[in-house]
């Protein structure tokens, strides 16, 4: 239970809120480096933030004000040059780091004339990394970007973004609660496949432990003991707004009543022929069941979308009564308070990377190790989220053929 | 789902699965076999805030982990602390959480009897609310709810 206060500052990351200050000293993964095969623009929100986002001819990718400074018009609609964005409505164009390098009427009429020296737009730097485009909203000098090592891993690999209309700290607490799985995941399923029984083996113990990257917890159920990886290496709640299990969950707050949930994932592929996959896709996944209306509940994360959007737009934890099962979300809760009050005392916060030496693959704890072995039994279907367009599900299944004829498996 | 034995270190060394997860920590075998029979991530967390090996053991004789172990050093509390908080059915890592709160195992224990776990407690504590308080919050939207004259 938290006071209404408190959870304000868990929820709203506005520019200038606490939380707000926390995650913008963060990277931000906000889009797919694929999603702009097809388009030189996207219109993006995060953190409460109308944005651009574009790549202009020379590659730059850019991410400034959704908003013309000139008069307001949509730079979502603007298009790209060599260098930089130009607006569609009187052509004043802006490049990645906020100048202003034209305004045609202007320097029509005043050939010497400064005025656009003295106009900018907001912008934000942005990278790209295994596949995806990731900014960062906060104070200069930025973090590093890190670099997990996961990235490096040999397997197919696929990018997913879905919408989920709710605060983005109940789609976080859920990274730190190991007993969902049994009954949101397994004995839900279950209920949905119309089976009666029997129920998933039952939790047992939980463990929590930190590191620099945040927590690990780990688990033992009725099926398992101590010796079991879920337990000795168990799983990870990445900082300050991930889930490491082999693949990421990023939970991006586009506001404080929707959340961009940014999932990359890899599927280990047969034998050890060297793979090399030339374009990460990304593809949006639907959260809602067009023909009924209902939420999607097929696959692992649409249910998970289902309990967060269950809890309300903004969680009321005013309301909750915790157990014993919660003692993750607590402890989660807690360090995010310490984190928010760093920031606010001027020290960097948990997790942020400024060593170039420290960021070269960094490891995260994985179960079943960094190059895990693919499935004896083929290619798997993709479990995670609905809607997986048939091109990439018939790519993934050519890359798995393609790797097990260099291996001489079938 | 993989699966491994963890083996008695004080009989064989470590498999390259835990050699290569200690490598991730930044740990060596060496550093396995000195600090058994800890954990590399326990082992990272103790080496990188100062818990030695034998303080590490201690409290985790008491059932304490080293995330706990690190800040009940910081409050200089003893390993032995933690036993009447595990007598009186807490788990031992709450005794730090309530000695960080400021929370004795009666106040502990009066909070639990109301049904709040010890984390939630000691939150609460540090937020300034009374047990009083957090009773009338807690229970204000069941028992709106309640069976007239309960």
């Amino acid at each position: 239970m938290l006071s209404s206060q408190r959870n304000k500052l868990l929820c709203e990351t506005g520019p200038g809120t606490l939380m707000g200050e926390l995650l913008r000293r963060y990277w931000q993964p906000i889009a797919g480096v694929s999603e702009f095969d097809r388009q030189d623009t996207k219109a993006v929100r995060i953190m409460g933030e109308d944005l651009v986002l574009y790549r202009d001819r020379e590659g730059n990718y850019g991410l400034v004000d959704r908003h013309c400074p000139h008069r307001r018009a949509d730079l979502a609609y603007g298009f790209t040059e060599e260098r930089g964005l130009r607006c569609n409505y009187h052509g004043w164009l802006f490049d990645h780091s906020g100048t202003c390098l034209h305004q045609p009427f202007e320097e029509t009429r005043h050939p010497e004339g400064t005025f656009k020296d003295k106009v900018r737009i907001k912008a934000y730097p942005v990278a790209a990394r295994a596949g995806l485009l990731w900014a960062y909203l906060g104070p200069q000098p930025a973090p590093l970007l890190p670099d997990w090592d996961r990235f490096y891993a040999r397997g197919y690999k696929q990018i997913v973004i879905s919408e989920i209309p709710c605060n983005w700290f109940q789609c976080q607490e859920n990274s730190i609660d190991p007993v969902h799985f049994e009954w949101l995941h397994s004995n839900w399923s279950m209920v949905l496949r119309g089976q009666d029984g029997p129920r998933a083996p039952t939790h047992t113990r939980l463990g929590f432990d930190e590191f620099d990257y945040g927590f690990v917890y780990r688990r033992v159920r009725a099926d398992t003991t101590e010796d079991d990886e879920l337990w000795t290496t168990g799983r990870v709640c990445l900082w300050p707004n991930c889930l490491y299990v082999g693949h990421f969950e990023w939970r991006v707050p586009i506001d404080d009543t929707s959340t961009l949930s940014v999932g990359w994932f890899i599927d280990e592929l047969p034998g050890d022929a060297p793979f090399e996959q030339r374009r990460i896709p990304c593809w949006h996944a639907p959260v809602r069941d067009e023909k009924t209306g209902r939420w999607i509940d097929t696959h692992v994360m649409n249910q998970d979308y289902i309990a967060w959007v269950g809890q309300g737009a903004i969680a009321d934890r005013t309301l909750e009564h915790l157990g014993e099962s919660d003692r993750g979300v607590i402890m989660l809760r807690k360090r995010m308070f310490e984190e928010m009050e760093a920031v606010a005392a001027g020290r960097d916060p948990l997790g942020t990377i400024r060593d170039p030496a420290l960021n070269d693959r960094v490891y995260l704890p994985i179960v079943g190790g960094l190059n895990r072995p693919a499935p004896g039994a083929g290619p798997q279907p993709f479990v995670f989220l609905a809607g997986q367009p048939d091109e990439v599900r018939t790519e993934f299944e050519q890359a798995w053929q393609q790797c097990a004829a260099a291996s001489g498996a079938t | 789902m993989c699966r491994r034995v963890r083996r008695d270190l004080t009989v064989s060394p470590p498999d390259a699965y835990e050699l290569a997860e200690a490598r991730g920590y930044g740990l060596t075998a060496s550093d396995l076999r000195r600090w058994r029979p800890l954990s590399s991530i326990e082992i990272h967390w103790a080496r990188k805030h100062g818990l030695s090996p034998d303080a590490a053991r201690r409290w985790a004789r008491e059932g304490v982990g080293v995330r706990d172990a690190v800040r009940a050093v910081r409050l200089r509390m003893r390993p032995e602390q933690v036993r009447p908080w595990a007598a009186a059915g807490f788990l031992p890592g709450d005794a730090v959480e309530a000695a960080e709160a400021g929370m004795t195992l009666a106040e502990a224990t009066a909070w639990r009897n109301v049904g709040f776990i010890l984390p939630d407690a000691a939150l609460l504590v540090g937020d300034g609310w009374t047990l009083d308080e957090a009773t009338i919050a807690r229970f204000a939207g069941v028992d709106r709810y309640a069976p007239a004259g309960r």
